[in-house]
């Protein structure tokens, strides 16, 4: 299964607001992110991922283009999904989302047209532990995931805090 | 792949790469190979029979703590895409702690240049002599520490958590019911007593409790014996995990030490043992700066408190030693908090000679001495001691001084103490404020400390029981806004900061266990 980044253009946030900008009192609470494909092939959406802040729910709709003759229409993939809890709190405020394919089971290419998700999709429960065997199938991918997070951090027992047996310090420094 | 699957598979790999360094996977590597001599290993049936074979000699329960252990530590699974830094905190809690931890390096240079003592230095052989021969007693020395001063003290700390803001919340001019009355000002989620009567439930009013249904009106035949064969089956057993839950119905005196350490998963292998010596011979070989502010500290707090200046020379040899101990870097993965970094002398700037100082990479601050105090009435054998002293730190106090967002964060906690006051004691909470007494400007020296000095120690233990059976902290703002609703009545009839500090000034005669009981499960809110 090879993943590859697709380019992507993100446009800046706009408020959805009634009423002027400028004299109306209150923040809007819905900001829209544009995000456009430059390119032309299709491609099969497996994953969006995003670093949150502050945003407490999220919907995402897509609109395709198919042929010349059928117009285009809009399509929501995901509505309202939760991403913190508690809006007032900081739980969930500044963390990294991945969305994947399942999440919206007709985020499948050719379906989109034809089959709007419906307004509650619960996530996949699991009933009990997963299977053992097929866990630690998946734990063989997951390996080079965690080399590469623990890359640049050692895990080992350092052991010696001095150097050649050298200890003499000058100052604290401050980076 | 399943967000939960995925997630559970790169908990695994995370374990069993941290477990893989571990003398446990070596001992079980040998145990393995012994045990092929054995008749019931059988070659077609390898796998299961070794398996078996663990079960039945209790290798399987040593590994199951050992994994248990991990997951109580273990941060949640990160995003494969976040850096290891995101792993740390919300970005304005980092930025707070990195301009803290400037000013207390600061302060320590200044120090430095002040009085013309270096950071660290070799100890010339006749001293180290001397040190190795009075190492038991290093509480006779008199030092002329007057020119030393502790690096901070809570205080000043608190001080710090009372400006720290996200700039992503606006609290608005009006006053609303969510404006926050207390001194702390940043939106995190915590727990009110509906959820805290759920988490703490073995607490409750029809639980069997240390601390309550063992005093001596209570025949011990309704709950303290069955509670003490328990126990004892538990360390029989050695499972950690039933230990932890034992425990939070508080643990007999002769069978706390014990308990605790199965909790923590320590063991005092040979190997043990041996890194205790080293520590100690590398305070031999070296003097820090670090263990003049650990001198000072030990001094002014625990040596002059009746029940703990008999273990000064104790404290001495933990807490030297802990200065030393790079294994306490480790921690730092999952603490908001970075190391000093310091340059071998001439050799700024050159990462081959950049180092971490002090070697564990904590600055003791006034008070730091008082987290081991109490555990020197448990464990008398200084490298037990020592190991026991550094888990609870890695797994707890680190928390009480340093910000972050975490649940058992000193940030939470004061946020917890604060909200509890406001909302179950209002009229004390608005009295004590309209007179310039927050609560918290009281209690945040208790937290800080783990009511360490504060309660009497057989208290102090039953309150450390819960922290070890909960593996959490919101126990000590529990505490701390218990004894305040105890303690209400006098406190509505103070005028000043000064006579509300009075009131609350000695808590040595508090039973914790009532207090908690009745805040908790028996207050009509």
């Amino acid at each position: 299964m090879s993943r590859v980044l697709v380019p992507c253009h993100v446009k800046g946030t706009v408020a959805l607001q009634v009423g002027d900008v400028r004299t109306s009192q209150g923040r809007p609470g819905v900001l829209v992110i544009d995000v456009t494909f430059p390119s032309v092939a299709p491609f099969e959406l497996q994953e969006i991922t995003f670093k949150n802040y502050y945003t407490a729910f999220l919907s995402i709709r897509v609109r395709q283009y198919t042929s010349m003759h059928t117009p285009v229409k809009w399509v929501t993939c995901l509505r309202d999904y939760c991403l913190m809890p508690d809006p007032h709190s900081e739980e969930g405020a500044q963390e990294y989302v991945s969305l994947f394919k399942h999440q919206s089971p007709s985020m499948t290419f050719p379906k989109w047209l034809s089959h709007p998700v419906p307004c509650e999709q619960p996530a996949p429960h699991l009933e009990g532990l997963p299977n053992p065997s097929s866990v630690s199938s998946e734990v063989q991918q997951m390996w080079a995931l965690t080399e590469m997070v623990r890359a640049s951090h050692t895990s080992t027992k350092i052991g010696r805090f001095d150097v050649d047996g050298c200890y003499d310090l000058n100052l604290l420094s401050y980076t | 792949m399943l967000q939960e699957e995925s997630d559970l598979s790169l908990t695994i790999a995370q374990i069993v790469q941290k477990l893989k360094g571990s003398n446990l996977y070596a001992q079980l590597e040998r145990q393995a190979w012994a045990s092929l001599q054995r008749p019931e290993i059988k070659l077609e049936s390898l796998k299961e029979d070794i398996k078996e074979f663990f079960k039945t000699s209790g290798w399987e329960k040593k590994l199951q703590n050992a994994v248990y252990s991990e997951l109580s530590v273990f941060p949640l699974p990160s995003h494969p895409a976040a850096p290891p830094e995101h792993l740390k905190e919300l970005v304005y809690m980092r930025k707070a702690q990195g301009s803290w931890e400037k000013r207390i390096l600061k302060s320590l240079n200044s120090m430095c240049t002040e009085l013309s003592i270096p950071l660290a230095r070799k100890r010339p052989v006749g001293e180290q002599k001397e040190l190795l021969n009075k190492w038991n007693e290093m509480g006779t020395d008199e030092p002329d520490l007057s020119l030393f001063r502790p690096v901070y003290a809570p205080k000043d700390f608190l001080e710090v958590l009372i400006n720290l803001r996200n700039p992503n919340y606006e609290n608005g001019d009006s006053l609303s019911f969510r404006t926050h009355l207390g001194l702390i000002q940043v939106p995190l989620k915590v727990k009110d007593i509906p959820e805290l009567k759920e988490f703490f439930v073995e607490l409750g009013l029809t639980t069997g409790q240390l601390g309550i249904d063992d005093s001596t009106q209570v025949p011990p035949e309704l709950f303290e014996n069955e509670h003490v064969r328990i126990g004892q089956k538990v360390l029989v057993e050695q499972d950690s995990a039933a230990a932890q839950q034992y425990i939070r119905q508080g643990s007999p005196t002769a069978l706390r030490a014990e308990l605790w350490a199965l909790i923590l998963n320590i063991s005092s292998q040979p190997e043990d043992i041996l890194y205790y010596e080293q520590l100690k011979t590398n305070v031999i070989q070296h003097d820090l700066l670090v263990d003049s502010l650990i001198y000072k500290d030990v001094k002014l707090t625990a040596s002059n408190d009746d029940y703990y200046f008999v273990f000064e020379d104790y404290l001495y040899q933990v807490l030297l030693c802990f200065s030393r101990d790079t294994s306490v870097l480790a921690h730092f993965a999952y603490n908001s908090a970075s190391p000093p970094k310091s340059y071998i002398r001439g050799k700024l700037g050159m990462e081959e000679y950049a180092v971490f100082y002090p070697p564990n990479g904590v600055i003791p601050f006034h008070g730091f001495s008082m987290y081991v105090a109490p555990l020197c009435f448990l464990y008398h054998e200084p490298s037990r001691l020592y190991q026991m002293f550094r888990e609870m730190y890695v797994r707890f106090f680190f928390r009480l001084h340093s910000i972050s967002s975490h649940p058992s964060g000193i940030v939470s906690l004061c946020l917890l103490f604060e909200t509890l006051l406001q909302t179950y004691l209002p009229q004390l909470f608005y009295h004590l404020r309209e007179i310039g007494a927050q609560p918290l400007r009281i209690s945040f020296k208790w937290m800080v400390r783990a009511f360490s000095g504060y309660l009497a120690t057989d208290q102090l233990l039953l309150l450390w029981d819960r922290i070890l059976g909960y593996n959490s902290l919101e126990i000590l703002p529990v505490l701390a806004a218990a004894v305040f609703a105890f303690r209400a009545v006098n406190l509505m009839e103070v005028t000043s900061l000064a006579a509300a500090e009075a009131v609350l000034a000695d808590l040595s005669t508090l039973k914790v266990m009532p207090l908690l009981q009745i805040f908790l499960f028996a207050t009509v809110t």
